[in-house]
């Protein structure tokens, strides 16, 4: 593309560019900008000044965002013109979208996307456009955060299968850890401590065991299943599915490490087994998981502790 | 004596030398959208070196590897899980793959670095000291994504050049200079001139004047609006924006007590601050419950409430706790410390040994210092030694360490400011003890002062993997910036009536 300049562009005549000022030191870090970037900052800078919020004010942010997307201030300022003259906020999600798919580890886009749609009050068109970042970086942070804040602000818990959508992104790929802390945002985390009942706590906990026995080293799937057992108060009810993989009396046919560390957690709280609950962690600190040695023996000493449980 | 080995590690030795050799120089700029506004994540450019074709001629120099390469292997062993991890999924698949990148800078010396006396490369200070120095010089136009991040730029090479005993005093008159234009009139730090002030420049602005000390650098920090700045940013539900109409989440939590602590600013909300309105009094007000509700079911904290656990956010969580109170009274009494203490022993990968920020992702350099650093914190709280520090090192030294200089997320990726700094940082938390004074806690006047009484406690004793030229500096636990000089800083501005 051509570079856009506009002290020859009668629309811009009435302004006089602010230039960059370095003072008067040669300043660390300094970046040699092109003629182009620096004329647009000049520009952008002498309407911030003036507080202008106009329609060529789009064009002037939509111009810089093209040549730093991580102008954290242009944006701030983008949408405060839009709500300043009132823009057409179906016409910012539309210039978005191609936006964010062309700079995909982009911050800002994602705040100013929720500042928008929070406006606009309406998620519609959201969820398949998630789809469309995921499907290019399936742990983007700020794609998952926002859909998380999407899920909240518009009461998406129980609508238009969101969960199926959680189930269908941990089938994909069940290592996927943003999936499935979506999937405790959805069923617990999101829901400001309302109760789960005890039909959801079934299906999840079968859904997380299926998961688990799928791939039993995968920590994901055990997490959540800690998680859950773990608000339910119910942690010590998983003792014969950890012993599915992990027996004690089979010390060499250990199929999780994970499975050892839930256990030697319940036994620890079970009378007269911290024998066996040191004996988990022996396993876990010199052959199933030996990088994590001074955390197993840490954990070790705990159980000299009274009550004192991991 | 030199043992023979299999051809086929052989030849995965050699491919990786070929792989390592130097690339174009011209460098890449980095798609840096993240800088300004992100404690993580940088995204590089893909290039990643393009595996060489098994045609070429490799074979003919199959020879011996030494008794400490065979050593490293046999270490790799020792650690590596013994449980394969089926059936493989894009998450299994990556790390796969990027182990085949990884292992031949665990095992061998692609780089061709000095060795010291445990077999591992040597730390290539002067290599490093270049790279950051550099970094501080100017940029070409294609480095304009960069421009709202510059602050950070100098941060990460001030911090990176002390933390390898470099003499940065040469560069105080520019670093003073250079945010005197980034200072946003009304307060805070924005990237540079005439930019929105933001907290997490204001953090690098603040930590970088704090790096370079002396009056001058103090004084051209305008605290009373730099309070009035906090105070704009500090939010009804207790946590702090980013910037005015920015994002909520946990980097601002832990940037503005920063700041606060370290200029010694006034606990109480400005008169003006929005969240007066309210009911909120000062600056503390509802923020431990609202870092508790970052805690998430995996027992780290989240950028906000609600995300994913994320290792740059537990940092910034735990030091931000850190910084309310003596770490064994703030962290029990705000997080679910056993579950936390879990999931931080999680990411240290096995066998690589450095860290990764999120459960089934991959190593990465970064987390040295982001999970790193959250140990001496833990360990505050615990009074427990909880951690495998040689592991990380080893990772440090064998696989961060990029052959022209700087440091990187991990082998294939190119160096920058922020891997180098946080490496760097990381493998002074691996070899430096810090305890915090219980002793003296309590008996303090001034509110925020649990920072200031961490005292260090000379060298980690345990398997050392380094010889006394690959120790770097002692780094604030908190702060992250050189030992003493946020001590400096903050008795500077408590010596001074008002603002
Ligand atoms: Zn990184």
């Amino acid at each position: 593309m051509a570079p856009k300049f506009y002290h020859d562009d009668p629309v811009w005549a009435d302004i006089d560019p602010l230039p960059q000022d370095d003072g008067g030191l040669h300043p660390l870090a300094a970046i040699n900008y092109t003629d182009e970037y620096s004329e647009a900052m000049g520009y952008l800078r002498a309407v911030m000044a003036n507080n202008e919020f106009s329609k060529r004010i789009l064009e002037l942010t939509e111009h810089v965002i093209s040549l730093n997307p991580a102008h954290y201030t242009v944006w701030l300022y983008r949408a405060k013109t839009l709500f300043e003259i009132n823009a057409p906020l179906r016409d910012e999600i539309e210039w978005l979208n191609p936006t964010a798919l062309k700079h995909l580890k982009n911050y800002q886009i994602w705040h100013h996307r929720q500042t928008v749609i929070e406006a606009l009050g309406s998620p519609d068109g959201e969820a398949d456009f998630i789809d469309s970042m995921l499907e290019h970086d399936s742990k983007n942070y700020h794609v998952w955060s926002y859909r998380q804040w999407l899920v909240k602000r518009f009461d998406l818990f129980e609508g238009k299968g969101e969960l199926e959508w959680t189930e269908q992104m941990v089938e994909q790929d069940l290592r996927n850890n943003s999936a499935w802390n979506h999937r405790w945002f959805l069923v617990i985390g999101g829901r400001d401590g309302r109760a789960l009942d005890e039909e959801t706590f079934k299906r999840e906990m079968d859904f997380a065991k299926r998961l688990v026995r799928k791939a039993p080293q995968n920590q994901s799937s055990w997490n959540y299943l800690r998680g859950l057992a773990r608000h339910a108060n119910s942690t010590s009810a998983l003792k014969d599915f950890a012993l599915e993989f992990a027996d004690l009396s089979r010390p060499d046919e250990i199929h999780s490490s994970h499975a050892l560390d839930l256990l030697a957690d319940i036994l620890a709280t079970e009378e007269d087994q911290k024998e066996e609950a040191r004996q988990a962690l022996d396993l876990l600190a010199t052959r199933y998981d030996p990088i994590r040695a001074y955390y197993w023996n840490y954990r070790k000493g705990l159980l000299e502790q009274p009550g004192a449980v991991a | 004596m030199p043992v023979r080995v299999s051809l086929r590690a052989r030849h995965r030795n050699m491919r990786m030398k070929k792989m390592a050799a130097p690339k174009s120089s011209s460098a890449e700029a980095p798609s840096a959208e993240a800088l300004s506004s992100r404690l993580e994540e940088l995204p590089v450019g893909s290039d990643r070196i393009e595996e060489l074709s098994d045609t070429e001629n490799e074979y003919e120099d199959i020879g011996t590897i030494t008794q400490a390469e065979q050593a490293h292997i046999d270490y790799l062993e020792s650690v590596t899980i013994p449980i394969r991890d089926e059936p493989e999924t894009e998450s299994s698949k990556a790390q796969r793959e990027a182990f085949e990148d990884i292992r031949p800078f665990l095992e061998g010396n692609p780089n061709d670095f000095p060795l010291n006396i445990f077999g591992l490369p040597k730390l290539q200070r002067e290599k490093h000291a270049a790279f950051l120095k550099s970094a501080l010089g100017d940029y070409p136009s294609k480095f304009a994504p960069m421009d709202a991040a510059r602050p950070w730029l100098l941060y990460w090479s001030l911090q990176g050049l002390t933390a390898l005993g470099c003499d940065i005093s040469e560069y105080r008159e520019q670093v003073t200079h250079t945010f005197s234009m980034a200072a946003y009139p009304t307060g805070g730090y924005g990237g540079g001139y005439g930019q929105y002030p933001h907290l997490a420049a204001t953090y690098a602005a603040v930590l970088s004047l704090t790096i370079v000390g002396g009056t001058d650098a103090y004084e051209s920090i305008n605290r009373r609006a730099m309070w009035h700045f906090l105070g704009q940013m500090k939010q009804p539900d207790g946590g702090f924006t980013m910037a005015p109409g920015g994002e909520e989440d946990i980097r601002g939590a832990y940037c503005g007590l920063v700041v606060l602590s370290l200029l010694n600013l006034p606990l109480s909300l400005p008169p003006d601050a929005p969240a007066r309105k309210h009911g909120l009094t000062t600056f503390l007000d509802k923020l431990g419950a609202w870092v508790s509700s970052c805690q998430t079911f995996e027992g780290g904290l989240s950028a906000a409430p609600g995300n994913e656990a994320h290792g740059a956010y537990a940092f910034c969580g735990l030091a931000c706790l850190s910084i309310m109170g003596p770490p064994k009274a703030t962290l029990p009494k705000h997080i679910d410390l056993p579950r936390l203490i879990h999931w931080m022993s999680y990411r240290q990968c096995a066998p690589e040994g450095g860290y990764n920020g999120r459960t089934n992702k991959l190593v990465d350099g970064c987390y040295s210092h982001w999970i790193g650093g959250c140990w001496a914190l833990a360990e505050a709280a615990t009074g427990r030694a909880l951690w495998n520090r040689p592991a990380l090192g080893r990772y440090i030294l064998a696989a961060a360490q990029f052959e022209d200089g700087g440091l990187v997320d991990k082998p294939g990726k190119r160096p920058d400011g922020y891997h180098s700094c946080y490496n760097i940082a990381g493998l002074s938390h691996v070899q430096h003890n810090y305890v915090y004074d219980e002793a003296e806690s309590g008996a303090g006047s001034v509110l925020l002062d649990a920072p200031w009484r961490w005292k260090t406690q000379g060298r980690y004793q345990g398997d050392v993997l380094w010889g006394e030229d690959d120790v770097v500096g002692q780094v604030h636990p908190i702060f992250v910036t050189p030992w003493g000089a946020a001590e400096e800083c903050r008795k500077y501005f408590e010596a001074k009536e008002g603002f």
